[in-house]
């Protein structure tokens, strides 16, 4: 493939590896695989079976930014970034500069993050030690319902009974949904709740903050278009959700160096 | 389970939580006699930590001092009164989290982790001989706490309320808190058997006076960003644990040999919200960590050690005590006032030496974590940038906080995205971004 340098963004999360290689415009690749023991062979991995994915030399790799949780796990990271700025570096970009709210939903985190006109985060709210409203919410429920996520979407437009999901624990949720799921509860219905749920949590995390404007979903669960409707419901505004919307933090960070973006060295 | 298995449980219990404590303080002595900015001076303050935070600690301290203890919740008792009647007030905190979860099985899920760990600390030692304690009526923990003391087999305690009235301004109330004082006069002069003399109580506003010199010198040193925060929390949390004139005297020994390090590329921040205790310095550490430097803080156990100077022109022993109980009521900052408007003024004053804040609050410590949303309102209005990070004594959330703490840190001024070109923007450009346009086409994508 015909490019110059390229830049290597590498978001270790909680539940997921995400990698990406862009030209500083698009996303040339992207590639995840599950977070395991050993984070910094399987980046290595990743980023070896994407440089051979595009025909591309290891010389061609202008500079590797790590983000996530594990990103100081990395070792031969040129920079490491904050996610919270990748995030936002990315899905600025992406959006050509429109995006002024940002609602991520990771592994274990939900932000939402506000820019200014510049891309600039302007403020920001993540949850703390609770993991509803998150990947894991997901995942649990996944399991429960025995049930792959990439069903949700599809599953939640069937529901034709209103069911609440009133908890906002997970560890609580699990046997709410198993006492639905005695009582007969369709698990379309269950997954609609579950949406509704999480829309909540988000709702109440975006509080006072202001959203008149461009509202962007991204992280993994933004693929679940039941779940984007859902927070829409709860906002009353449309939400968008880009291509790929699980690479833009990596993408953030394989563009940092080109942006200036904030980053630390290693 | 009979007696004499529940007793020896719960002996297995101490001695194992008393094994966690200590390792908990001996990990972040270690951790500060490890810095690159450690000097011999604060040998004295971490002496002190090391000694004041075994399930003994109250007779170290007492030996220390030399003095019989007072023991104290809080921050509104005059420690000049206290002294002057020949006692050392000895304010009670503990940061350690196996402390608290020793107690943690008989108490509200959400409570003040400090007076979890507290109640948990104070299980070490037995509490089975009467002390005397000086409770101030702040919060609704603080004023549960003999009762949850006594829950947790303490023997009767010699109690003194100090009644707090939360309308600081309010002339009714002043008079009130002067009643208050004079009442503490009593208590204290029955409890020694002796009248609380015009020149002991001078001679006690003079040791709290120079102590407070020495803290507003370090305090000027931390305005300039030349001292760390977890150097300046020790010093301001050791202050009880040892007789106040040596505190002063190391103090004061320690001043020329500062400052210690110099690190200008740090965006400096003022801390506020709910007290930071050792051996639980995790905020500290996280802090420095994501590279913010502390240059002020409004937290009881930091620069709210003291309320001030205390000034006075009528030397008599009332006149005395009446300026002790304007300065301890009007000069506290403390958020279980009903006006507190003060505090905001407090922060907003001191903008200058800081490019945030950031606003701790200990998870259960109501009256912080309410007065946090007005202190957000209050300081964005004005442009200072604000996060408020919500955590307990436990390490767990680390890493989460850290995550906001280093996008906040960026947040601040002199730090940023550089601003996207016309292009990024979408203007003056026709054609759309390329990712949007060509979508997924030429990249693969293997989740």
């Amino acid at each position: 493939m015909k490019v110059g340098k390229v830049g290597i963004g590498l978001d270790l999360g909680s539940t997921a590896i995400k990698m990406v290689i862009t030209d500083g415009e698009k996303i040339l690749c992207g590639l995840s695989t599950a977070t395991a023991p050993g984070q910094e062979e399987i980046g290595r991995q990743l980023i070896a079976r994407g440089l051979e994915s595009l025909d591309l030399k290891p010389e061609q790799v202008g500079s590797i930014t790590t983000t996530g949780y594990g990103k100081k796990l990395y070792s031969a990271a040129d920079l490491n970034m904050d996610e919270i700025s990748a995030n936002a570096a990315g899905i600025f970009r992406l959006s050509r500069g429109q995006a002024r709210t940002i609602i991520n939903i990771g592994g274990q985190d939900l932000k939402v993050i506000t820019l200014d006109n510049d891309g600039k985060v302007l403020d920001f709210r993540m949850n703390d030690k609770c993991a509803a409203g998150t990947g894991r919410f997901f995942e649990l429920v996944s399991r429960l319902l025995d049930t792959p996520l990439s069903e949700f979407g599809d599953l939640a437009g069937n529901s034709g009974h209103e069911v609440q999901l009133s908890s906002t624990c997970v560890v609580f949720a699990e046997s709410e949904i198993i006492s639905l799921l005695a009582r007969g509860v369709a698990r379309e219905d269950i997954i609609h709740a579950l949406h509704a749920s999480v829309a909540r949590k988000v709702a109440a995390m975006m509080g006072r903050t202001p959203h008149d404007d461009a509202i962007y979903l991204d992280g993994g669960p933004a693929r679940n278009r039941g779940l984007v409707e859902a927070i829409e419901d709860e906002l009353l505004c449309d939400i968008m959700v880009l291509d790929d919307p699980q690479f833009t933090v990596a993408f953030g960070a394989a563009i940092a160096r080109q942006l200036s973006a904030p980053t630390d060295k290693p | 389970m009979s007696d004499q298995k529940q007793m020896s449980r719960q002996i297995r219990l101490v001695e194992k939580t008393a094994g966690k404590m200590a390792q908990e303080s001996a990990e972040t002595l270690a951790w500060l006699r490890a810095r690159d900015d450690y000097l011999q001076g604060f040998d004295y303050f971490l002496d002190l930590a090391e000694k004041g935070f075994d399930p003994q600690s109250s007779d170290s301290v007492r030996e220390k001092a030399g003095r019989p203890l007072i023991y104290l919740l809080c921050i509104q008792a005059p420690l000049e009164l206290i002294h002057a009647a020949g006692f050392h007030p000895f304010k009670i905190f503990s940061g350690s989290f196996a402390a608290g979860n020793l107690s943690a099985h008989g108490l509200p899920t959400l409570i003040c982790p400090l007076m979890r760990s507290i109640l948990g600390a104070m299980q070490m030692t037995g509490n089975k001989e009467e002390q005397p304690w000086i409770l101030p009526t702040t919060c609704d923990w603080v004023v549960k706490f003999p009762e949850m003391m006594k829950l947790f087999g303490a023997a009767e305690q010699r109690l003194h309320w100090l009644e707090l009235p939360h309308i600081k301004e309010a002339r009714e109330s002043q008079g009130l808190w002067l009643d208050e004082m004079v009442k503490l006069k009593g208590f204290l002069e029955q409890l020694s058997g002796r009248k609380i003399s015009r020149n002991a109580l001078l001679d006690s506003i003079a040791v709290y006076h120079r102590a407070w010199q020495a803290l507003s010198r370090l305090v000027s040193l931390r305005r300039q960003g030349l001292l760390s925060s977890a150097w300046f929390l020790l010093i301001t949390n050791t202050f009880f644990l040892g007789k106040a004139e040596n505190w002063t005297a190391a103090l004061e020994k320690l001043l020329p040999t500062l400052p210690c390090s110099v690190n200008s590329a740090k965006r400096r921040i003022f801390l506020a919200g709910s007290p930071i205790f050792f051996p639980n310095f995790k905020l500290p550490r996280l802090l420095e960590e994501a590279g913010l430097c502390v240059t002020g803080d409004d937290i009881c156990s930091g620069e709210r050690l003291f309320p001030g100077g205390v000034s006075f022109k009528d030397s008599s022993v009332f006149g005395l005590i009446e300026a002790l109980a304007q300065r301890y009521h009007q000069g506290c900052l403390c958020p279980t006032f009903a006006d507190n408007q003060r505090r905001i003024r407090n922060i907003e004053a001191q903008a200058e030496h800081f490019d945030g804040v950031v606003f701790h609050v200990l998870k259960g410590c109501h009256p912080y974590d309410l007065e946090s949303y007005t202190i957000e309102s209050g300081l964005k209005k004005q442009g200072i940038k604000f996060i408020r990070l919500e955590t307990d004594h436990a390490s767990e959330d680390s890493q989460n906080l850290l995550t906001r703490l280093e996008a906040y840190s960026h947040t601040l001024p002199s730090s940023g995205l550089r601003p996207p070109s016309p292009r990024e923007r979408g203007e003056g450009n026709n054609s759309p971004h390329p990712l949007a346009e060509e979508g997924r086409g030429e990249g693969i994508r293997c989740t």
